[in-house]
């Protein structure tokens, strides 16, 4: 084993005799696009709504829960796909997010939710992972769309211009503190031991 | 006591009359089944719309006090199930003072014996049993009920004779 | 407190008169502000409510001749100060704007045509011709030849004058209640297993059980206030279980701890395999089943209630049986064996887990259930089956008439109980489960009613479908409705219901106070008192009689169903419609109008008009001069005093809030064939089934077998139909309340959103929604409170636009007769495709 490491740790050593250094650079550089667009590839193909219901336990409890809400079909058609709320946009975040996947893939494998008894029993601690994170992050994955500059409150009803008069604008709040159970159903709230005013729906 | 009582009649009647529009058939008619406003029985007609929900956050004046108040908002998707009640998160006892909503009313806090108990009773737990939202639709038919304001005002009017 | 003029008041009072006028709410700066308590008083009376079985209590509150508010009787033990929207909504149901204040036979100059249009006639005008013709076919084709449908809407006297005058008077048993398109197979049921009708327990068992299932019903909707208590049994007591089996997701399911949605029909295979898992679990009460129960085995393939010469007719070994033999135990054991938890799940959709799960709420003899349910049971082709085999759960564990064990059958109208069963208006029944077949019953109400032996005819009358069949084939020529819209309910309207009314043929008359879809399809419609505008008494489902007094009076010449049918009694001499031969034997009959043999025979007039209530009006009493709806009452109850259906004499309905027959000793029943709660039960015989002849239940073998109809190539889709809590039935009261309309405008398609995409269809796209027999136009709904799996969809059928009967089919239960309007195939198209 180790003599293998060797040989091949020596082999990449060694200049290459039979490939001039510009077809090395060159074809190195293109198989570098291969390789990362490959990644990327890759990368979108499972960032994508089809990808992430293509497995039973998502298509049965959270997507089937997510097609009667707004953030599925709504006035102007702009659908909110798994991956725009539940990864980061930005690179490195997503990266990290990617990572953690490989967590799920396990719980996939094993059959962690396979059962919509499962999916239930799981559901409180799902959504509070989610819940910190959107709260750590201050809603960021909400704010890609919704930003606090952009809303014109005046085309909101009364008690929702009011609401973010008083707690978004001010930083009192951030979306998920009060917007929790919009996209899928909320678990036991009475064991989330939230305050009376978290949640209050889109 | 029984030709007073037959008086206010004839006249509340009077007035319900005045303030309708004439009932439907009175003359010769060759449909009369008022919800279908004409359509023959073995046609159908093209079906409304779907009418979006009032949202203007405005209180409908009750028809009487027992009445239910009417929900002046969308409720589109507000979980009320084993897990969650939406509705007690802003209209519970201790959620108005951020929410400013109405809160629940002091019969909502009473079980089947009348005794208060600390919180909403879970038999008033399912609200949309009782409370409604209301779709910006005319009503296919007006409605006839007279208030009890008009009531009393025309038997103070009796009153005063 | 700010002080205010008289002058303010003057004109805050001119003020809310010209806000009414207009039409617009009145502003809270003009709010009135009496305090003479002579003036705010209001005048608060009880009634039933006039909506469904629950039987809720309901404070009327009246001034000046109008109902002004209404609200939950406090002190009623059924609903506690509770109501559901539509029952806050009692006080605006009388008071729709085309409410119907004459009567109206359809003319061409200036006289009856059947293609006339409606003018307004006077009573007597109505009368006379209702006369000529009833004469008419009476003579021509006899007592067959007319037929009446009424309804479990009726008052228990309306109902039961009505069944008198059809079954003694005109001698015709084609009088049937629209009670048949909801509780037949309820009756069925009960006669079958315990040959004695409606539920052993009471609603007192939902503060008991430990565990509740709902069978296809949808109690947070139909039954709200029921619910109510079941919400608060479950919340109360974390150990409560509820368990909701349905063939759609609906509102229900948000208390459902265990929920199961199953391929339409297999209901059947749920409930045999659940049977099966308590016999394989050693979870039989093998004491209760040795003592208290026989096992038979029903004759199946039975076919479905569709004309004779219809295919699937043809296709049945034993149409219309319900023989059955007795067997063991051993072999019922055998017979379910093959219902194995896995074939249960293969065929219903329902995991086994699921399953398991309430299988073993009923095996576990410590866990009290309570089974629930309605029309998803009693609207199914093998309904009287489906009754029996629930019936098998609870007997094969003991679990019945004891606090919280309770295999409990709801209804649907406000009296399906105290009227169309316990009166007996069926075609085929008497008063206290007495049926017309059995000679000895016929003779026992001849002898209540005073009347010749041979008065009642001794055939089963024409049911509510048959009925259409036989308007359509001219064979019913005369035909009267009362309190019920059945052209938007009845299945199968453009091949049977509306062809069979507008039959040049027929004659057709119905009693309605609002200007209904049948009352357009009928000749002459009645202008009819309803709800508080007469006095009235309903019976619920849990046994309970309620009684209300005339409150208000009801606009133009509008009559009750009552006075009608006995106003029209006297244009009858016993000669016109009863044979010589009777009449020979009987001269004392002779001469005598049918009101003097009916009504006036020194019984129903038995008690003088001084009896009547001095604070209430009751203007039936003041016309017939008599205390009519007291000695209705007092011959009725005749029939079931002695013999376990006894009720309390008539005053003492006034004053209470209702009581739960039989009423023996001034005392009401809980709990029927338990010894201590039942006073009918033989001491020492712990249990006694006494409607059968030893005293035992039976446990019958049913297997399951297909629907009629099932979605096909052509028709991909089931169809489900029913109705949704802010209207109730066919919305002819609900609809003409603008808070209830603007709640739930329109009946939508309620459908899977996959559903749709395949279609092409999205929320809100018009469709046309067709079956082999009709075609309705609606939109299709994907984000309602009802969630229908792939491939099933979900109408109501309260909207008079969208008459959805147009497409279901007539198919029926062979043994009740009812119809299933829960299964038939669709197709469903954009509309202009």
């Amino acid at each position: 084993m180790l003599r293998l490491i060797k040989r091949t740790w020596g082999i990449i050593l060694r200049p290459s005799v039979h490939y001039s250094l510009g077809f090395l650079t060159f074809g190195g550089f293109l198989m570098g696009i291969v390789f990362w667009g490959g990644f990327n590839t890759a990368l979108e193909v499972t960032n994508t709504e089809a990808f992430c219901t293509s497995c039973h336990e998502m298509s049965d409890n959270v997507f089937e829960e997510l097609k009667p809400t707004i953030h599925y079909s709504n006035r102007s058609g702009v659908r909110a796909t798994c991956p725009d709320c539940h990864v980061p946009h930005e690179w490195s975040s997503k990266i990290a997010r990617k990572m953690q996947a490989s967590k799920e893939v396990w719980g996939k494998i094993f059959g962690t939710i396979n059962t919509r008894e499962k999916f239930l029993n799981h559901r409180l601690s799902l959504a509070q992972n989610e819940w910190a994170r959107l709260e750590a992050n201050n809603s960021l994955e909400c704010r890609n769309c919704h930003s606090a500059e952009s809303m014109d409150i005046t085309r909101q009803s009364p008690r929702a211009a009011e609401a973010h008069e008083r707690f978004l604008f001010t930083g009192e709040k951030t979306c998920i503190s009060c917007h929790k159970g919009i996209a899928h159903e909320l678990p036991n709230m009475g064991q989330a031991l939230l305050s009376p005013s978290a949640v209050h729906g889109n | 006591m029984i030709m007073k009582r037959l008086k206010n009649s004839a006249h509340i009647a009077a007035l319900v009359l005045a303030t309708l529009a004439p009932a439907g058939v009175a003359m010769a008619q060759e449909t009369i089944a008022t919800l279908r406003a004409g359509t023959p029985l073995a046609e159908n007609a093209a079906p409304h719309a779907i009418a979006p929900v009032r949202n203007t956050d405005l209180r409908q004046v009750r028809n009487y006090p027992e009445q239910p108040p009417l929900i002046p908002h969308k409720t589109d998707g507000y979980q009320i199930d084993l897990n969650a009640n939406q509705c007690l998160l802003c209209h519970s006892r201790t959620a108005i003072e951020i929410s400013q909503a109405p809160m629940v009313s002091i019969t909502h806090f009473m079980n089947r014996d009348n005794q208060f108990l600390a919180s909403v009773t879970p038999r008033r737990y399912f609200c949309t049993q009782c409370h409604v939202p209301q779709a910006e639709a005319r009503p296919l038919l007006e409605n006839g009920f007279v208030d009890i304001d008009q009531v009393l005002e025309y038997v103070s009017g009796q009153e005063g004779n | 407190m700010v002080a205010i003029t008289r002058r303010d008041m003057i004109k805050a009072q001119a003020v809310a008169a010209a806000a009414a006028a207009a039409g617009l709410p009145i502003p809270a700066a003009a709010q009135n502000l009496v305090t003479d308590a002579e003036i705010t008083d209001l005048k608060w009376s009880k009634a039933a409510c006039r909506f469904c079985g629950t039987g809720c209590s309901i404070m009327v509150a009246t001034k000046a001749g109008r109902v002004v508010a209404t609200h939950g009787d406090a002190e009623a033990e059924v609903n506690r100060g509770l109501n559901c929207v539509k029952g806050y909504f009692l006080s605006k149901i009388m008071y729709g704007q085309d409410r119907l204040t004459q009567p109206l036979l359809r003319k061409r100059d200036g006289e009856f045509h059947k293609d006339g249009d409606f003018e307004p006639v006077s009573w007597d005008e109505a009368f006379d011709i209702m006369a000529e013709k009833w004469k008419a076919t009476l003579k021509a084709k006899g007592p067959k030849g007319i037929g009446m449908f009424g309804s479990g809407q009726w008052t228990v006297w309306e109902g039961y004058a009505a069944s008198k005058l059809m079954k003694a008077g005109f001698r015709s048993n084609n009088i049937d209640p629209n009670a048949r398109h909801c509780m037949a197979s309820a009756v069925g049921g009960f006669m079958r297993t315990f040959g004695i009708d409606e539920p052993m327990g009471c609603y007192d068992d939902f503060e008991h059980a430990d565990a509740f299932v709902l069978w296809g019903s949808n109690m947070a909707e139909m039954h709200p206030i029921l619910w109510t208590r079941i919400a608060d049994r479950r919340f109360s007591n974390p150990h409560v279980k509820v368990a909701v089996l349905s063939t759609f997701k609906h509102r229900s399911f948000d208390l459902a701890d265990i929920p199961g949605i199953f391929t339409p029909q297999t209901d059947m295979v749920l409930l045999n395999a659940i049977a099966n898992y308590i016999i394989q679990n050693d979870a039989v009460n093998k004491d209760f089943v040795s003592k208290h129960v026989n096992f038979r085995k029903g004759e199946t393939d039975i076919g479905y209630g569709l004309r004779d010469e219809h295919p699937l007719q043809q296709a049945a070994a034993n149409p219309n049986s319900g023989k059955s033999d007795p067997i063991s135990f051993e072999e019922f054991a055998e017979f379910v064996s093959e219902y194995t938890l896995e074939k249960a799940e293969e065929m219903s959709g329902v995991p086994i887990a699921t399953i398991e799960k309430i299988a073993k709420l009923y095996a576990d003899p410590n866990t009290k259930v309570m089974s629930l349910w309605t029309m998803g049971v009693n609207q199914h082709t093998r309904g009287v089956w489906t009754n029996n085999m629930l019936y098998n759960l609870h007997l094969l564990t003991g679990k019945i008439s004891t606090p919280g064990n309770s295999p409990f059958s709801l209804t649907g109208q406000p009296s399906a109980c105290g009227t169309a069963r316990e009166v007996g208006t069926f075609s085929h029944r008497l008063p206290a489960d007495m049926v017309v077949k059995n000679p000895e019953h016929r003779a026992y109400a001849e002898k209540i009613w005073k009347l010749p032996e041979g008065t009642v005819p001794d055939w089963n009358g024409a049911h509510a479908v048959v009925q259409n069949r036989k308007l359509k084939d001219g064979d019913i020529n005369c035909y009267w409705v009362q309190v019920n819209n059945n052209m938007q309910a009845a299945p199968n309207m453009m091949e049977e219901g509306l062809p069979g009314y507008r039959n040049p043929d027929n004659f057709i008359v119905v009693s309605d106070a609002y200007p209904t879809v049948t009352a357009e399809a009928a000749d002459l419609v009645l202008p009819t008192a309803m709800w508080v505008e007469k006095e009235g008494a309903y019976g619920n489902a849990e046994r309970r009689t309620q009684f209300w007094h005339q409150l208000v009076d009801a606009p133009g010449v509008s009559k009750s169903d009552m006075w009608q049918l006995v106003e029209f009694s006297k244009r009858f001499t016993t000669e016109e419609v009863w044979p010589a031969e009777i009449l020979d034997a009987n001269p004392d009959y002779k001469g005598k109008t049918l009101f003097e043999v009916l009504y006036a025979n020194g019984q129903v007039d038995a008690f003088p008009l001084e009896q009547t209530s001095k604070d209430y009006a009751n203007h039936e009493s003041e016309d017939f001069g008599f205390y009519i709806q007291k000695g209705l009452f007092e011959e009725y109850a005749a029939f079931g005093r002695g013999h376990a259906h006894d009720l309390a004499p008539f005053d003492t309905y006034h004053e209470v809030r209702g009581l739960r027959w039989p009423v023996v000793d001034g005392k009401e029943t809980k709990w029927r064939f338990k010894e201590g709660s039942d006073p009918y039960v033989t001491p020492g015989s712990d249990f006694e089934f006494y409607g059968k002849k030893d005293g035992k239940a039976v446990i019958f073998a049913l297997p399951y077998e297909p629907a009629p109809e099932s979605p096909d190539e052509e028709y991909p889709f089931w169809l489900s139909t029913g109705r949704v809590l802010e209207h109730w039935h066919s919305g002819s009261m609900t609809q003409r309340v603008p808070e209830l309309y603007k709640a739930v405008p329109d009946a939508l398609c309620y459908m899977h959103p996959d559903d749709a995409k395949a279609l092409g269809l999205r929320r809100g796209s018009a469709v046309k929604v067709s079956s082999r027999r009709g075609e309705i136009h609606t939109r299709v709904e994907t984000r309602g409170r009802n969630k229908p799996p792939k491939g099933l969809v979900f109408i109501p059928w309260f909207d008079a636009r969208q008459l959805i009967n147009k497409v279901t089919l007539d198919a029926t239960d062979p043994l009740s007769k009812q119809t299933d309007f829960k299964k038939c195939a669709i197709k469903i198209e954009a509309l202009g495709a």
